[in-house]
């Protein structure tokens, strides 16, 4: 089970558009601190994977012993020289989406603030659950981890995906008709393993598909970093 | 059948995994199970067979999936393959006398307002499975995490078909299921739905269950079901951790003896996990835990036991409030929902809900209320209204077990509501009165509540779930009726054996210093036994009664929440001293929300109303939104400053209803999140700072159907539409929408989200492109002016 502690409020400040603490006002300050008590107390993380054998077939990467094929050049690009992948999902539970709603009709800065803690919340969900299935995985080397959505990595995986890891009965993650994620604080993703070192390539804009009319890069800053 | 299976053994004991079986013979990952019923019906077969040949009593069919939603891609009907499944079970049991449940998982999708599944969608597509499974002996609902999709599914088994019905949810360790659902809320709902065993199933091995199955024996006297994993999972390599006989055992010493006497196993279990609980069963008599239930009604998360004082808030009621009414003609939900969600916070533990109003209507409100109104308080609700088609369709989206408000002892009232509170297994609120009004004497009111009460219990409604109102009349006309109410209320506690509401505003009315008058009328009212007072919450000494009462009667225990209420009280924030050099512009840029109201306030005095919006509030919003562009102030405090503005609106819109003023409306916009988009966040960041420049705006809400939107724009006239999405799956419905309005209605449309580029906008018929909620303001200014 993982637990939150603290949460990166740099990371929140940058999600909404704020450089740093340093330019931040003092209420939005003041504000973080409390909500990132609320983020905390309302998530109930959980997380669902499976390691697969993968390999290069026609129609993208086919995952051994199961029917999902991952299909697009990027990720065929991501597993480069790759064995297997880890297959994960993660979710802050609906506990959040119910603070969120609520918390939108008493005071909508509150609301901003509480969303993108919470955005912050569930990476950090996945960076405490890659650390635990590292730790039962042997020595080998990982790839960044890669969401349907970035790239030519199709977002209509996402029920299949989900459908593998039997994340619905599993940790009660589902998608919707348009392949939304709910609870809406919740992630998918595919880390290649590999025997041989594997590009340094961090994640970053030039895979991303909104990087024309990002608002972060319009200020020369970034959503992750 | 299955009443005479639990009639004539101690044990009923059911199958163990069919998920776990069906890999091991070769079921790859990810690929559809139910198919199998077609394809390899053989295998299912063996599988049946090794479980009866075991000892199992029932065995579930392969159709855990078979819905619509998760055979889409799969090339198989659902009829097909429950048709199959049911008919391999059957085969399998042949004569034996073993029964084939029609086995029913979730359907895959999360229900609103998390997800965007409605009930009436879930109802559909458990009707479709229900029907194709009429062959079976009988229906279970298995491994159910949220209350109101389980809901769907028993009453489309109830409404579809003749079977018995059984269900189990999955809990967790911390007693709750995913969704926060609550054991007691379980077992209050499906009791009231008519089921005939509940139970648990998957997430936890028989040791980790005790508590919950523990918590479930003290909410139902129906048989139990207990079906566990076994054990726990290794996360690595997903192998259970309990043999089958520590399983057997585990079952025999921790789980019958607290009531179970319909078991079997889930995840992890094979045939021998079975084979040795039958075996150790053999040697085990079941325990009888009938219990006497407390009167309770819930949400999914909270339970609410009638045993003591419990505060109804009246708040959301049209009646007499003009705000409030203006809300309903437009369509507010979020004026609605904010009353909710304020009483809660005053100490409201249940909540009225009536949104009755001539004009509008009533039936659609009063479901997007109650829908709404679940997705942001967990208290339960009590649905008021006169109509029983508004009561009905409240009834059946409402999650948990709600009051139904009201019954009175007239023949057509008592004929038309009782049965729906008996079906929807409701709690209902009796009024004392008939077609000759109400009757003047204690005596009087006190047959009336005999009345209804004889009718409820005839038709099964037990006396926990009735409540009677004696009815309050206003003390300046009717003095003498005063102690008549109290005398009623008393006898009916003791006399009937029921419990007792009062709304008990009314005896103010036309009296000067009314909250005095009322405060200690309820006073009074609670020492006669009254169990649930109506009240308005969010008057400080009103609370105050209910709470000193719990303390001196000797409910509130050491006081514990009489001094949680009040010792605690808030240290005071920023101290109000509006100093005379603060301007409303000062006040909008720094975020004082109080003082921006009350600037407004004196403001308002010597200055008309668009006057005050004009030259002061819009010219600071200005400023603010031309920081925000600059980069010199961010989204939290640009939202901050639309948040004062919109106390200072709030203030404007009040002075004018009471003078019955012309509103200071600049126009009407609607704003929707598009079909299929459950992320709204975006789009209510631009509605409060549409609404912040004076403009009205009409929310349709996330996922919104393109005809609603048409429509909506249609009725209201609207120059503007605004459309968001955040997902590029989503983009799709935008652009259906739009062709939509375009075909039907000449307006603009202006359209905002992640994915959007002004390009794309263009592309798919839109007029504008906002890159952010400042612009949409732009937008706005430029159309309606």
């Amino acid at each position: 089970m993982i637990k939150l502690e603290n949460l990166d409020l740099d990371e929140a400040l940058r999600y909404m558009g704020c450089k740093s603490r340093e330019v931040a006002d003092t209420h939005t300050l003041a504000m973080l601190e409390e909500c990132e008590k609320l983020v905390i107390e309302n998530s109930i993380p959980r997380y669902q994977y499976k390691v697969f054998d993968i390999e290069e077939t026609f129609s993208g990467i086919q995952l051994k012993n199961s029917t999902l094929i991952l299909q697009g050049s990027d990720i065929k690009n991501h597993l480069k020289d790759c064995f297997g992948i880890i297959l994960m999902c993660a979710t802050l539970s609906g506990k959040i989406d119910a603070l969120i709603r609520k918390t939108q009709l008493e005071d909508m800065t509150k609301a901003v603030i509480i969303n993108a803690l919470a955005s912050v919340a569930i990476e950090q969900v996945c960076d405490k659950a890659e650390k635990e299935i590292y730790a039962g995985i042997g020595d080998c080397y990982k790839t960044w981890r890669y969401s349907p959505g970035y790239g030519d990595f199709p977002i209509e995986l996402q029920k299949d995906i989900l459908t593998v890891l039997d994340a619905p009965r599993k940790i009660g993650l589902c998608t919707g008709s348009s392949m939304t994620l709910t609870p809406i604080k919740s992630v998918t993703a595919v880390t290649g393993l590999s025997h041989k070192p594997v590009s340094p390539k961090k994640r970053g804009c030039l895979s991303c598909n909104l990087r024309d009319t990002c608002q972060y890069r319009k200020v020369g800053n970034h959503c992750v970093q | 059948m299955f009443s005479e299976l639990l009639k004539s053994k101690n044990f009923i004991i059911l199958d163990g995994a069919m998920g776990t079986q069906l890999q091991a013979r070769g079921l790859k990952t990810g690929e559809c199970p139910e198919a199998i019923n077609v394809t390899h019906p053989d295998t299912v077969m063996e599988i049946h067979r090794s479980y009866i040949e075991a000892g199992s009593d029932i065995v579930y069919t392969n159709t855990f999936g078979a819905n619509r939603y998760k055979l889409a891609e799969s090339g198989y009907s659902v009829s097909e393959l429950v048709k199959a499944g049911i008919q391999t079970a059957k085969k399998a049991a042949g004569e034996s006398g073993v029964l084939a449940a029609l086995d029913i998982g979730p359907i895959g999708q999360l229900m609103e307002p998390t997800g965007s599944m409605s009930f009436d969608k879930a109802y559909d597509i458990y009707k479709e499975v229900i029907l194709a499974g009429e062959e079976a002996d009988l229906i279970v609902f298995e491994t159910m995490t949220d209350l109101l999709e389980l809901k769907a599914g028993v009453l489309a088994a109830k409404e579809n078909s003749t079977k018995p019905v059984i269900c189990t949810m999955t809990f967790e360790e911390n007693m709750r299921t995913f969704t926060g659902c609550s054991v007691s809320a379980m077992a209050l709902t499906m009791q009231g739905l008519g089921v005939d065993a509940i139970g648990v199933n998957c997430s936890l091995g028989p040791v980790q269950l005790k508590d919950v199955v523990g918590e479930l024996a003290k909410w139902t006297n129906l048989p139990i079901i207990v079906k566990p994993n076994a054990g726990l999972p290794d996360p690595s390599t997903g192998e259970y951790d309990l043999t089958p006989e520590d399983f057997a055992k585990s079952m025999a010493n921790d789980i019958i003896p607290l009531g179970a006497v319909i078991v079997g196993g889930c995840c992890g279990t094979t045939p021998e996990y079975i084979r040795l609980l039958c075996k150790e069963l053999e040697k085990t008599n079941p325990v009888s835990t009938k219990i006497s239930i407390s009167s309770a009604v819930c949400s999914p998360s909270r339970t609410v036991i009638i045993d003591q004082p419990r505060i109804i808030g009246e708040r959301i009621n049209p009646t007499g409030k003009k705000l409030f009414k203006e809300a309903l003609r437009n369509n507010n939900l979020d004026y609605i929902l904010s009353q909710g969600i304020e009483q809660v916070h005053a100490g409201a533990e249940i909540l009225d809900v009536n949104v009755g109003l001539p004009e509008i209507n009533e039936e659609k409100m009063m479901v997007r209320a109650i829908k709404g109104l679940q997705g942001v308080v967990d208290v339960p609700l009590q649905i008021d209204s006169t109509i029983p088609q508004v009561l009905e369709s409240a009834l059946r989206v409402y999650s948990g077990k709600p009051i139904v408000n009201s019954v009175n002892g007239e023949e057509q009232s008592l004929e038309a509501v009782l049965p729906l509170v008996k079906k929807y297994g409701a709690a209902v609120v009796g009024l004392t009165l008939d077609k000759n009004g109400i009757p003047k004497t204690a005596q009087g009111r006190f047959e009336i509540a005999q009345k209804i009460v004889k009718h409820a219990n005839a038709i099964g409604i037990e006396n926990n779930d009735i409540y009677i109102d004696c009815l309050t009349l206003t003390a300046s006309a009717e003095q003498e009726g005063v102690i008549e109410t109290l005398n009623a209320l008393e006898r009916v506690k003791k006399e009937l054996g029921v419990k007792t509401v009062l709304g008990v505003s009314n005896i103010s009315f036309g009296l000067p210093n009314r909250e005095l008058v009322t405060s200690t009328f309820l006073t009074m009212a609670l020492q006669k036994g009254l169990d649930l007072p109506i009240i308005n919450p969010n008057v400080a000494s009103m609370t105050g009664a209910v709470r000193a009462y719990k303390l001196l009667a000797n409910i509130d225990k050491n006081s514990v929440e009489f001094i949680k209420a009040y010792n605690n009280a808030e240290p005071s924030k920023k101290t109000s001293s509006v100093s005379k050099d603060i301007t409303l512009g000062y006040a909008i840029e720094n975020g004082l929300k109080k003082e921006g109201a009350e600037i407004t306030e004196k403001l308002l005095e010597s200055m008309p109303p668009m006057d005050i919006i004009n030259n002061h509030l819009i010219p600071a919003l200005d400023k603010a939104g031309s920081d925000f562009e600059k980069g010199k102030i961010f989204l939290p405090q640009l939202i901050q400053s639309a948040t004062v503005s919109q106390a200072c609106f709030e203030v404007i819109k009040k002075k004018l209803t009471t003078e019955n003023s012309s509103s200071v409306s600049k126009g009407k916009i609607v704003l929707a999140t598009v079909k299929g988009d459950v992320h709204d966040i975006g789009k209510n960041i631009v509605k409060v700072l549409l609404e912040n420049y004076g403009y009205t705006v009409i929310d349709l809400g996330k996922d919104v159907e393109y005809e609603e939107v048409l429509n909506a724009a249609v009725e209201n006239s609207v120059k503007l539409v605004g459309l968001s999405a955040l997902m590029t799956t989503t983009l799709k419905s935008m652009e259906e929408t739009i062709s939509l309005l375009r075909k039907h209605y000449d307006c603009k449309v202006m359209v905002g989200g992640a994915v959007l580029t002004p390009e794309y906008a263009q592309k798919i018929g839109a007029d504008y492109y906002s890159k952010d909620a400042k612009e949409s303001v732009d937008i706005a200014k430029k159309v309606l002016g």
